[in-house]
């Protein structure tokens, strides 16, 4: 899932300072996931807005949304019959959900409300940890399902580079050292042969060399 | 000035396992401080919610009280650490927009349960005001 944090609430009021009617938006899924922006960070974040301006003596109207998804087509149209009562639209989805609805509404200032931050998993209640860099190349397979592009703080595609301590990345103490656990894993699998292969340099021009990426399906499309 | 007398219009969120005859017990004070007191009995103070907070404080609450159980006491083994939780994490909230994180309050109920919530709140309503009516209320009355 794509992860995000909410931006400080001095940010948000600075981007909506010229409006008067705010509808924000949240999105159900992957920010909702990681507790950032879906229906109940869109509660809290327009109460917030909402006592800020009574507090201050400013006369704005703050509304709640959140549609399932903030990336597509279908769920955005939800938007359209309300769209034109509002000033603005704050929106809590992620990066992408935030240019998707800026898309369908040409006309509407649309702004974030979250930085959008990683592509990472719900390790536990509260704590989602970063563990795939979206490369375009995914190599999993050989390494026991441990990204070592992403886990690894030196990157490294050809085996440890010897600094970890008790398990722990040297880098920072708090991770576990990714090499450690590829091997482990693939000890663990009677699948160390995987590590005689040698790996080049990863190509990164399948991630960003040209430009933003896109998938294209014709099997998908009407 | 104590809280009662000051006016504040107070909200207390409880677990009801502190107090079984809450339904009971919490009527006087209901009767007596009408809409100045509202009390909102929980299963259990891990069922708090930051929204819960912020929308007791939109709604006009000068002081937010959640009472818990003892840390080791809550009847669902951690309830009470989650209420802990929240409640900082809504201060934090609160701050941002500039009200005091005071007028959120955790207080844990003493040890040896029941108690009695009606004297609890009242013990809690004479307790020195250090914050006066809410911003938010003041400037929609």
């Amino acid at each position: 899932m794509i992860t995000a944090e909410r931006k400080p609430i001095s940010e948000i009021k600075e981007m909506i300072a010229p409006y008067r009617k705010i509808l924000i938006v949240g999105c159900g899924s992957c920010v909702a996931e990681c507790a950032s922006g879906g229906e109940k960070e869109v509660g809290l974040l327009a109460s917030a807005l909402r006592m800020d301006a009574k507090a201050s003596g400013k006369d704005i109207e703050v509304k709640e949304m959140t549609l399932d998804r903030q990336c597509v087509y279908e769920f955005i149209d939800q938007l359209t019959e309300v769209v034109d009562q509002y000033d603005v639209i704050l929106s809590l989805g992620c990066g992408a959900g935030v240019q998707a609805v800026a898309e369908v509404f040409p006309k509407v200032h649309i702004v974030p409300a979250l930085n959008t931050t990683f592509i990472g998993q719900t390790k536990e209640a509260g704590l989602w940890i970063e563990n795939c860099r979206g490369c375009g190349d995914c190599k999993l397979g050989f390494f026991a399902a441990v990204c070592p592009v992403t886990r690894c703080a030196k990157g490294l595609f050809n085996g440890p580079c010897g600094g970890s301590k008790t398990d722990r990345c040297e880098v920072d103490p708090d991770v576990p050292c990714a090499w450690q656990l590829i091997v482990s894993r693939l000890e663990d699998m009677g699948r160390l042969d995987l590590l005689c292969k040698v790996h080049p340099p990863a190509d990164w021009s399948k991630q960003q060399g040209k430009g933003p990426r896109k998938i294209y399906r014709e099997d998908q499309r009407s | 000035m104590d809280q009662k007398n000051a006016g504040l219009n107070i909200s207390i969120f409880f677990c009801q396992q502190i107090d079984p005859n809450q339904d009971v017990n919490r009527r006087a004070l209901e009767r007596e401080l009408g809409n100045r007191i509202r009390f909102f009995p929980l299963p259990c103070s891990g069922r708090i919610d930051s929204l819960h907070l912020m929308r007791a404080l939109e709604s006009g609450a000068d002081k937010v009280y959640v009472i818990t159980c003892p840390e080791g006491a809550c009847h669902y083994r951690e309830g009470n650490i989650r209420a802990r939780k929240r409640v900082a994490y809504t201060k934090g909230l609160i701050e941002e927009i500039g009200l005091e994180g005071e007028r959120l309050e955790l207080i844990i109920a003493p040890t040896g349960n029941p108690v009695n919530i009606d004297e609890l709140a009242r013990d809690l309503l004479s307790r020195e005001a250090t914050t006066g009516p809410s911003p938010v209320r003041g400037k929609t009355a």
